[in-house]
C-alpha cells in the first residue's frame, strides 16, 4: 500500500480555545424537558478538566443553537467544548484527516463522506451497544441503525456514528390562503396532484416554484424529486437495489422516475418561467413564488428545511403550509414511503469524553434542547413532542416517527462521484431537455467507471 | 501572544532576517571563503562569483522546491495509482480521462479560457492605459477599472448574477430585453456563449491588472522618441500601433502570461455561476470534483493543466534566452 | 489647415472622453449593483433589481377588514376604517399611510378593482377603497370571525437597511478578524517580496551555469494548481511543530507568491539600463552593494506594483486561510469568517454576501490608492532597450 508522501507524524499544534462559559438556555429543572434523563447522565459522567472538539457544518444561527446544547454537556460533565463550524465542512474534515488535527466528534450533514471516511479508518467504530440503543429507540430504528453501519478500514462492520437532526424531504408546501381562495383540494394522491396542477394552469396560475441552483451542487433538489418517485412508484428493496448499484442506474424503472418528475419539472407551463429557468433558479429563492400576489406558484416541493429561506414575514402555520408528497392511486400498495435525510454524529477520536458525549445524545433531553429551538426533527421515541414549537414542527415530527418505510436521501448513499456530482449534473441536463434514457446511461457509465 | 504583535514582529524578523542573511551570506563568501587577497585571489573572486548567485536565490528556491516542486512530483507519482492509491496503474488515469467526453469539453473550454481571457485583458487593459493617460481625469478612471481587481471571486459572481439571472426583475440583461420588448433568456445556458459570458468576468477583474502595469509601462517610453514621431506627421493611431506599443512589447508579453496563468487557476466562477453545468465546465473545477475523492484522477487533470501552459512556457523561456544574450 | 488639424484634435479628445466615460460605465454598473444590494436585505434583493430599488415600487398587499369597528346601516353591516392601520399592513407602512391605486379580493387579481369604485367581492359584500386606504366594507350577514380578506397595490417609497453592515461590523469577532487578516496579509506582502527582490536580481544580472533552468522552472511552478500543495504542506507543518498557526500561513504566502513575484520582478529588473550596473562593477561595487544602491530604489515601481497584487490575493484568500491556520475564533481571518459564520447555513444571504464583498474591498482600495502614485514614475520593463 502506498501513502500519499511520507507518513508524516500526527502532530496537531491546534490552540485549543474552549468557548467562554456559555449561558444555559433554561436553567436545570425548567421547563417540560426531561430533566431526569440529564440528571441521571449528569451524575454517572464526569469529565472536569477534559475537552472535547467538535466540528461540523451548521453555522450562524444553526451553530449557535448546537452550541446551546453543547453547553448542557459541558455543564453536566465539567468538559469543556469547542464547536466550530463551516461551510466547507466536508473539504475541511477530509484535509484535516490527511493532514492531522481532527477534532473529537465530526458531525456530518449527509451519511456518504462518513461511509468513505470509516473505510480509510478515519472514524472510530462505536460500541454495538449504540446500535442496539438505535434499533430500540428510534422509529423505524433499524433503518436507521444500519444507515449508520459501514465498512472499517479492516472490512469489519460497525456502526460508526448516531443521527442527530433529520429532514422530511416528501413535503409539498403552500400558501394555504391561496388554495382556500381558489377552492383547491389538498391531493391524496398523485393523480389528484396531477389534476390540481392542471386545473392551476387552466385558471390562469402557475402549479409549481422548482429551482435546482445551488452553485457547485447545482441540480440536487431534483435527485429529491427522483427518489421520491421511485419510492412511490417501486417497492422500497428496488430502491434500496438502485442505492447500493444492485442494478443498474439506466434501468427502466428508474427511468421512469426521472420521467415522472420530468411532468412535473418540463412541462412547460408547469412553473413561472419554464425548465430553462427550473434549472438555473436558486433553490433558496425558488420558495418566494408562494408568497407574492398574484402567487407566482402554488406549490413547493422541498425538505422540511426550506422555511427559513421564506421572506422573512412568512409565519410559517398560517402563510405557509405542507401536504405530504402523494402517493400514487395506482400503487397504493406501496403504503407512505417517507424519504428524508439527517446529520450523523461520529467519533473521529476515541476517547472517554467522546464516548460520553455520543451517550448524552441518547438522553431524550438532548434531543428536546434541539426541538425547543425549533427547525430540529427526531425520530426518537422517547422526546416530548409536545416541546415542539410550532404545529407544523410538530406535524413533520410526526411524519417521522409515524413512518412505516422510511428511506434516506439515496443520492447521499451513493458513492461520491455519483450522488454529488453525475446525478446532479445528470438531473440538469434532464431538466434543460436531454432524455431521461441518455441521461441515465451516462450516469450509468460513470459509475461503472470508479468500480 | 497577541497575533498582532507576533505578525510585527515577525516583520521585522523576516525583513531583518532576509537582510542579515543576504549580507552575512555574502560576507562569508568574501571575507572567509574565498578571499579576494592572498595568493589566489583572481581564482577566489571567480569561485566567489560562481557561488554568488546561488546565494540570492537560495531562499526563494528553497521555498519553490518545498512548496510547489514537492508537490508537484508527489502528485505527479500519485496520478500514476488508482482511486485509492494501492495500485499503480501507469497512465490509466490519463487515458481514462481522455476517453471521458467530460474532460475534453472542459479542456477544449479550458483552452479557449486561456486563449480569450488574457487576450481580452490584456488589449483592453492597454486601450484604457493609453486612453486614461491623455485626460485630466485619468486616475479617476483607472481606479474604477481597477476596482473589481479588489473584489473576491464569490462577491463577482453574486454581482454577475445580478446581470445575468433569467428573472427579468433580478438580472440586468434580461431587464433590457423586457423593456426591448425580448422574452427572457438564460445566457448562462446558451451553448458556447455561455463560455463567454463566463469569461467576461473575469476579464472584468483582470483588465484592471493588465490596466495598471501597462499605463506605467507606456509612461516609461522616453519622451523624445514620441515627440520625434509627431514631428514626422505620425497620426494618434500611428504612434499608439507603431511606435508605443513596440516599445513594450516585452511588458505585453509578461501581463498576458501572468493573466494566463491566474486563468487556468481560476475555478471560483465557474464553480459558483453554473457548477460546470451546460457545457462550461473547466479543468480546475472538474479537478475539484475528484479532488480528496479520487485522488488519482485529480492529480492527473492538476498535472494536465500544467501542460495547456507549456507553449507559454516555452515562449518566455525563449524570450529570456534572447534577454540573456 | 491649422483649423482643420484643430478641429480633428478636439474630435479625438472628445472621443477618448466618450470611449472612456462608456468604458468606465460599463465596469461600474456591477459595482453599483453590488453596493445598493448591500443596502438591501434577502427578500428585496430576490424580489426586485437594484436599479428598481430608487424608485418607489408598485407593490400588492395583503390585509383584513376591521371586524371591531362594525356598524349598522339600515339592514347592512358597515366597516369603515383605514387599510393601512391593518397590522398585517402596518409593518410595511410605518407612517399609517399610503397610496392605494388598486384593490381587489383574491390574491390571483389583487388590482382588479380601481381605487375610489364600488367592487361586489360576492356573498353581498363589497368594499370601496380610497386611493388614501380609506375603505368602506358592507355585508348582508354580520362579519364572524376574522375579516375578510383584502388585497391592494400601492406604492411603497424606496427602502434600504443599514442591517447587514450591522450585521457584517459588529458581528463577534469581526474586530479580531480584521486584526487577524492584517496579521496574516502584511508579513506575508513584504517577506516573499524581499526574497523574491535577491532572487531576480540574480536571474537578471548574474551570469552563471543554470540560470535558463531556474527561469524555466519558475515559469513551469506558475501555474501549479495551489491545491495540489496544500495537503502534504500541511503534514510538513504539522511534522516540524509548526502546526496551523500564523507563523504557517506566512511561510504558506510567501512560498506561493514566489513564481509570480520572481517573474514579475525579473522581467522589470532585465529592463533597468545596463550601462549604470555595468560602471558600478567598474567601479568595484559588490553584487550586494549593486543590489541594495541601484537595483532596489529603481526597482521601486515594480515593487510596489507586485505589493498591490500580493496584498490583494492574501486579503481576499480563503482557501490557503481555511488550511494553515485554525479554525477556532481567535485565529479566522476575515474571508473565513464570512464564509463560515455569516453567509448562515447554507450561505444564502445575498444581503450579507454583498455587504461582505464591500467592506472587504475597502482596505485593499486605500492601499492602491496610496500605492498609485508610485506606479505613476513608470514601469520600464521591457522598453529600455
Amino acid at each position: 500500500m502506498i501513502r500519499r508522501f511520507a507518513g508524516a507524524s500526527l502532530l496537531a499544534l491546534v490552540s485549543a480555545a474552549p468557548l467562554s462559559a456559555q449561558e444555559l438556555l433554561h436553567p436545570v429543572g425548567e421547563g417540560a424537558f426531561n430533566w431526569d434523563s440529564y440528571q441521571s447522565f449528569a451524575d454517572s459522567h464526569d469529565y472536569s478538566g477534559q475537552s472535547l472538539k467538535i466540528a461540523g457544518a451548521n453555522t450562524g444561527n444553526d451553530a449557535e443553537r448546537y452550541r446551546n446544547l453543547y453547553a448542557y454537556f459541558a455543564e453536566a460533565t465539567g468538559a469543556s467544548v469547542e464547536y466550530s463550524g463551516s461551510e466547507s465542512f466536508e473539504q475541511d474534515i477530509v484535509i484535516a484527516a490527511q493532514a492531522g488535527g481532527l477534532p473529537d466528534i465530526a458531525n456530518f450533514p449527509q451519511p456518504g463522506l462518513a461511509k468513505d471516511l470509516a473505510k480509510q479508518g478515519v472514524l472510530q467504530p462505536l460500541d454495538q451497544e449504540v446500535a442496539d440503543w438505535v434499533t430500540e429507540n428510534y422509529a423505524a430504528g433499524s433503518s436507521w441503525a444500519d444507515l449508520a453501519t459501514f465498512d472499517g478500514a479492516e472490512g469489519d462492520k460497525n456502526i460508526y456514528g448516531l443521527f442527530f437532526g433529520t429532514d422530511v424531504k416528501s413535503l409539498v408546501w403552500y400558501s394555504p390562503e391561496q388554495f382556500e381562495e381558489s377552492g383547491y383540494e389538498i391531493p391524496e394522491t398523485q393523480e389528484e396532484l396531477k389534476a390540481l396542477s392542471d386545473q392551476i394552469v387552466e385558471d390562469g396560475g402557475t402549479p409549481w416554484c422548482i429551482g435546482l441552483g445551488s452553485g457547485a451542487a447545482t441540480g440536487w433538489p431534483a435527485t429529491d424529486w427522483v427518489e421520491d418517485m421511485m419510492l412511490r412508484t417501486v417497492p422500497v428493496d428496488v430502491y434500496d437495489q438502485w442505492v447500493n448499484h444492485e442494478i443498474p442506474f439506466n434501468d427502466e424503472r428508474i427511468v421512469a422516475a426521472i420521467e415522472e418528475y420530468g411532468h412535473y419539472a418540463r412541462t412547460p407551463d408547469y412553473t413561472p418561467a419554464g425548465p430553462e429557468a427550473v434549472a438555473t433558479t436558486d433553490f433558496r429563492d425558488a420558495p418566494d413564488g408562494l408568497f407574492e400576489f398574484p402567487p407566482e406558484c402554488y406549490m413547493h416541493k422541498q425538505a422540511s428545511f426550506i422555511p427559513i429561506f421564506f421572506p422573512e414575514d412568512v409565519v410559517v402555520g398560517e402563510d405557509a403550509e405542507f401536504f405530504y408528497f402523494p402517493p400514487f392511486e395506482a400503487n397504493a400498495d406501496l403504503g407512505r414511503p417517507v424519504l428524508g435525510s439527517g446529520g450523523l454524529t461520529t467519533m473521529t477520536k476515541d476517547s472517554e469524553v467522546a464516548r460520553g458525549f455520543i451517550e448524552f445524545l441518547e438522553t431524550p433531553f438532548a434531543h428536546e434542547i434541539m426541538m425547543s429551538q425549533g427547525q430540529f426533527l427526531t425520530p426518537h421515541a422517547g422526546a416530548n413532542l409536545d416541546i415542539y414549537t410550532t404545529d407544523t414542527q410538530r406535524a413533520l415530527g410526526e411524519i417521522l416517527t409515524s413512518a412505516t418505510s422510511f428511506r434516506f436521501d439515496g443520492s447521499d448513499l451513493m458513492p461520491g462521484e455519483i450522488g454529488t456530482n453525475a446525478f446532479w449534473t445528470g438531473m440538469v441536463d434532464y431538466t434543460t431537455g436531454a432524455e431521461a434514457q441518455s441521461v441515465a446511461d451516462k450516469i450509468e457509465e460513470r459509475w461503472n467507471a470508479i468500480q | 501572544m497577541n497575533p498582532a504583535l507576533q505578525g510585527l514582529m515577525t516583520i521585522v524578523v523576516g525583513v531583518g532576517g532576509c537582510f542579515a542573511y543576504f549580507y552575512l551570506s555574502n560576507q562569508f563568501l568574501d571575507r572567509v571563503l574565498f578571499p579576494a587577497k592572498g595568493p589566489h585571489a583572481s581564482r577566489n573572486i571567480n569561485r566567489a562569483s560562481r557561488i554568488r548567485p546561488w546565494l540570492f536565490l537560495f531562499p526563494t528556491a528553497f521555498a519553490l522546491g518545498l512548496y510547489l516542486l514537492y508537490p508537484v512530483v508527489g502528485s505527479f507519482i500519485r496520478s500514476l495509482y488508482n482511486r485509492s492509491g494501492d495500485e499503480f496503474i501507469g497512465l490509466g488515469n490519463y487515458t481514462s480521462l481522455i476517453g471521458s467526453g467530460e474532460f475534453r469539453t472542459a479542456f477544449m473550454n479550458n483552452v479557449l479560457w486561456a486563449l480569450v481571457v488574457p487576450a481580452a485583458s490584456t488589449i483592453l487593459g492597454l486601450i484604457i492605459a493609453q486612453l486614461t493617460d491623455k485626460i485630466a481625469w485619468g486616475n479617476i478612471a483607472k481606479s474604477i477599472i481597477f476596482m473589481p481587481m479588489a473584489i473576491s471571486f464569490v462577491g463577482a459572481s453574486l454581482i454577475w448574477k445580478f446581470v445575468y439571472a433569467i428573472d427579468e426583475d433580478i438580472g440586468l440583461i434580461n431587464a433590457l430585453r423586457d423593456w426591448a420588448g425580448l422574452a427572457p433568456i438564460d445566457v448562462l445556458q446558451l451553448p458556447f456563449w455561455n463560455n463567454i459570458f463566463l469569461m467576461v468576468i473575469l476579464i472584468w477583474v483582470q483588465t484592471g491588472f493588465a490596466m495598471v502595469i501597462l499605463s506605467a509601462a507606456l509612461r516609461g517610453i522616453p519622451e523624445e522618441t514620441i515627440e520625434a514621431s509627431i514631428l514626422d506627421g505620425a497620426n494618434p493611431f500611428q504612434i499608439f500601433l507603431k511606435i508605443q506599443v513596440p516599445q513594450i512589447t516585452g511588458t505585453i508579453t509578461v501581463v498576458w502570461t501572468t493573466i494566463t496563468i491566474l486563468t487556468l487557476k481560476v475555478f471560483d466562477i465557474v464553480y459558483a455561476m453554473t457548477g460546470g453545468n451546460f457545457d462550461t465546465q473547466i479543468l480546475p473545477s472538474y479537478m475539484m470534483q475528484f479532488m480528496f475523492r479520487d485522488d488519482g484522477r485529480a492529480t492527473a487533470v492538476a498535472i494536465l493543466i500544467m501542460l495547456i501552459v507549456t507553449p507559454v512556457m516555452i515562449s518566455n523561456i525563449a524570450q529570456a534566452r534572447k534577454e540573456l544574450r | 489647415m491649422s483649423t482643420h488639424i484643430a478641429g480633428r484634435k478636439s474630435g479625438l479628445v472628445w472621443a477618448t472622453h466618450i470611449t472612456v466615460a462608456a468604458l468606465v460605465i460599463i465596469w461600474l454598473v456591477p459595482t453599483i449593483g453590488l453596493l445598493v444590494s448591500s443596502f438591501r436585505d434577502r427578500d428585496q434583493i430576490s424580489e426586485s433589481g437594484w436599479w428598481k430599488s430608487f424608485s418607489s415600487v408598485e407593490q400588492a398587499y395583503r390585509g383584513r377588514v376591521d371586524t371591531v369597528a362594525v356598524t349598522r346601516d339600515g339592514d347592512l353591516w358597515v366597516v369603515e376604517a383605514s387599510i393601512f392601520t391593518d397590522e398585517e399592513v402596518s409593518g410595511s407602512f410605518p407612517d399609517g399611510s399610503g397610496r392605494v391605486t388598486a384593490f381587489g379580493d383574491s390574491g390571483r387579481a389583487p388590482g382588479e378593482y380601481d381605487a375610489g369604485t364600488t367592487a361586489e367581492i360576492g356573498n353581498g359584500e363589497t368594499l370601496t377603497m380610497q386611493s388614501d386606504g380609506s375603505y368602506r366594507y358592507t355585508s348582508a350577514t354580520e362579519p364572524e370571525g376574522r375579516g375578510a380578506r383584502v388585497y391592494f397595490i400601492a406604492a411603497t417609497p424606496p427602502e434600504f437597511t443599514f442591517a447587514n453592515y450591522e450585521t457584517v461590523l459588529t458581528s463577534d469577532n469581526m474586530d479580531r478578524a480584521f486584526i487577524n487578516t492584517l496579521t496574516v496579509t502584511i508579513p506575508a506582502t513584504i517577506i516573499p517580496i524581499l526574497m523574491a527582490a535577491f532572487a531576480a536580481y540574480a536571474l537578471a544580472w548574474m551570469d552563471f551555469r543554470g540560470r535558463g533552468f531556474m527561469i524555466a522552472m519558475i515559469v513551469g511552478l506558475l501555474v501549479v494548481p495551489l491545491q495540489l500543495a496544500l495537503v502534504p504542506m500541511l503534514q510538513l507543518h504539522n511534522a516540524v511543530g509548526i502546526g496551523q498557526s500564523f507563523l504557517g500561513i506566512w511561510l504558506a504566502h510567501a512560498a506561493f507568491g514566489q513564481p509570480l513575484a520572481v517573474y514579475l520582478l525579473r522581467n522589470y529588473m532585465i529592463g533597468l539600463p545596463r550601462d549604470i550596473i555595468e560602471s558600478a562593477k567598474v567601479d568595484g561595487a559588490t553584487d550586494f552593494q549593486i543590489f541594495i544602491k541601484i537595483i532596489l530604489p529603481l526597482s521601486f515601481p515594480a515593487l510596489a506594483a507586485f505589493a498591490i497584487f500580493q496584498f490583494l490575493w492574501t486579503w481576499n484568500d480563503l482557501l490557503i486561510a481555511k488550511v494553515f491556520l485554525p479554525s477556532s475564533d481567535e485565529a479566522k481571518v476575515m474571508t473565513v469568517k464570512i464564509a463560515d459564520d455569516l453567509l448562515g447555513s447554507r450561505g444564502g444571504d445575498w444581503g450579507i454576501l454583498a455587504t461582505a464583498a464591500f467592506v472587504s474591498i475597502a482596505v485593499p482600495l486605500a492601499v492602491f490608492f496610496s500605492l498609485q502614485r508610485y506606479l505613476v514614475r513608470g514601469l520600464l520593463a521591457g522598453s529600455v532597450k
